[in-house]
């Protein structure tokens, strides 16, 4: 069962890239206990990855692979693991576990660049895993989801800063209407230069409306 | 009735790092359901010379735990020659509650000096997740001053504003919560050693 938990992660590919964001709080319940924990974490010089649902787990998740990274590093063969085979990975983890009934209970987001090529993938408790140019888990999947993909209609890709500036956009509709969420965030943004992570910032909320009530 | 209930160290906890050490403060009532089994409990158990850790959720789990992290730490401690480093003790606490997370209930805040780092608190709740916060708050009681903290913590605080932080903390929420009361136990944990005082009646904010 889980205890402390992460809301919603976005993840949304662009010209050049992919990038991934999700606020900073841990509830415990409808209490925001921890507001400042970071649930994006780097893997690798080419992926980054997101996590929601219990905290606890993302850590114990994030050990693993810290250890997985070490031990390809050792063999000093010049190689790192791609996006691809990292979601791979953990996919045979996550569903390796719920088969023995004992879940990692998250839902978490794997994005990076790789030969030139941008990866976005999503895996969860159950070992349910897809790809797709838009993600988004929790919440996200309902309220985000929509407006990041109105932005890639007809297979357009949008710029860094249009991507950028529709995960914030996101993050707040999400603020708005997550009763989980909170207005302090996180980007990790990732290209053929690496893993740049932006954060802590924060959401600006617009309440004019409350006026015309 | 009350000997079908487990033993709670209901609870209110605290701890707050300042420069050159922590302060941390308990409540000292232990309830088998609303009988008061114990009204002069210690939670602010010791697991190494200056490292304690703060006991909230059920008596039984936390002391077994507490035990078994304090041997681990003594065992450790000899074969590094030197005092354990409080992140030490604290991923010791966290590597036992997230293995056995659900069969323990256990929400344990650690807070200790070493000469590493300084004063500082770590909290291990439900779940077995370890963090570091500059202060850290739980058990039951804790609920009801989240309002208070949020409004009263500066950063940069020093030992006796800490002490006073924690014990008006932990007096509002003895007054609130049924599962804390007694007096206010705290410690204060720096280089030089640890002072113990007790905050009793009238001596409570």
């Amino acid at each position: 069962t889980p205890m402390v938990t992460g809301t919603s992660v976005l993840g949304l590919k662009f010209q050049g890239g992919v990038m991934l964001a999700a606020d900073m709080v841990g509830s415990y319940g409808s209490l925001a206990r921890f507001r400042g924990i970071s649930r994006l974490c780097k893997v690798n010089d080419s992926t980054v990855l997101g996590a929601s649902g219990d905290f606890a787990d993302f850590q114990h998740l994030r050990q693993l692979l810290e250890q997985m990274v070490i031990d390809e590093e050792l063999l000093g063969d010049g190689h790192s693991y791609s996006p691809r085979a990292v979601h791979s990975w953990l996919t045979r983890v996550l569903y390796n576990r719920r088969s023995k009934i004992n879940p990692l209970w998250n839902s978490v987001l794997i994005g990076g660049v790789y030969n030139g090529e941008s990866f976005l993938g999503y895996v969860d408790m159950l070992g349910v895993a897809y790809e797709a140019p838009s993600l988004a888990t929790g919440f996200g999947a309902y309220l985000a989801q929509p407006l990041l993909r109105a932005a890639l209609e007809r297979d357009r890709i949008p710029t860094r800063e249009e991507a950028r500036e529709l995960l914030e956009r996101s993050l707040r509709v999400l603020y708005y209407r997550d009763a989980r969420s909170f207005n302090r965030f996180e980007v990790a943004t990732v290209t053929e230069q690496g893993v740049e992570l932006e954060g802590p910032l924060t959401l600006e909320a617009n309440w004019e409306i409350a006026h015309l009530v | 009735d009350w000997t079908a209930e487990p033993v709670s160290t209901g609870t209110t906890i605290m701890a707050v790092e300042f420069e050159g050490g922590v302060v941390i403060g308990a409540d000292s009532r232990t309830t088998t359901g609303s009988y008061v089994a114990n009204r002069v409990t210690d939670k602010l158990t010791p697991v190494h010379d200056r490292i304690f850790c703060c006991r909230s959720g059920s008596a039984a789990d936390t002391q077994a735990v507490a035990d078994a992290v304090a041997y681990q730490l003594a065992f450790h401690s000899v074969e590094l020659e030197e005092p354990p480093r409080v992140r030490t003790a604290a991923r010791l606490f966290q590597q036992s509650c997230y293995r056995y997370r659900e069969e323990l209930s256990a929400g344990i805040i650690v807070a200790g000096w070493d000469q590493r780092r300084g004063g500082q608190v770590y909290v291990v709740p439900l779940g077995g997740l370890l963090l570091r916060q500059p202060f850290a708050v739980g058990g039951s009681g804790s609920s009801y001053i989240y309002g208070f903290l949020d409004a009263t913590f500066q950063p940069g605080m020093s030992r006796s504003q800490c002490q006073e932080f924690v014990a008006r903390g932990l007096a509002l929420a003895m007054v609130r919560d049924g599962s804390s009361g007694g007096v206010i136990r705290l410690a204060a944990i720096t280089e030089e050693g640890v002072e113990r005082t007790v905050l009793a009646g009238s001596d409570l904010p």
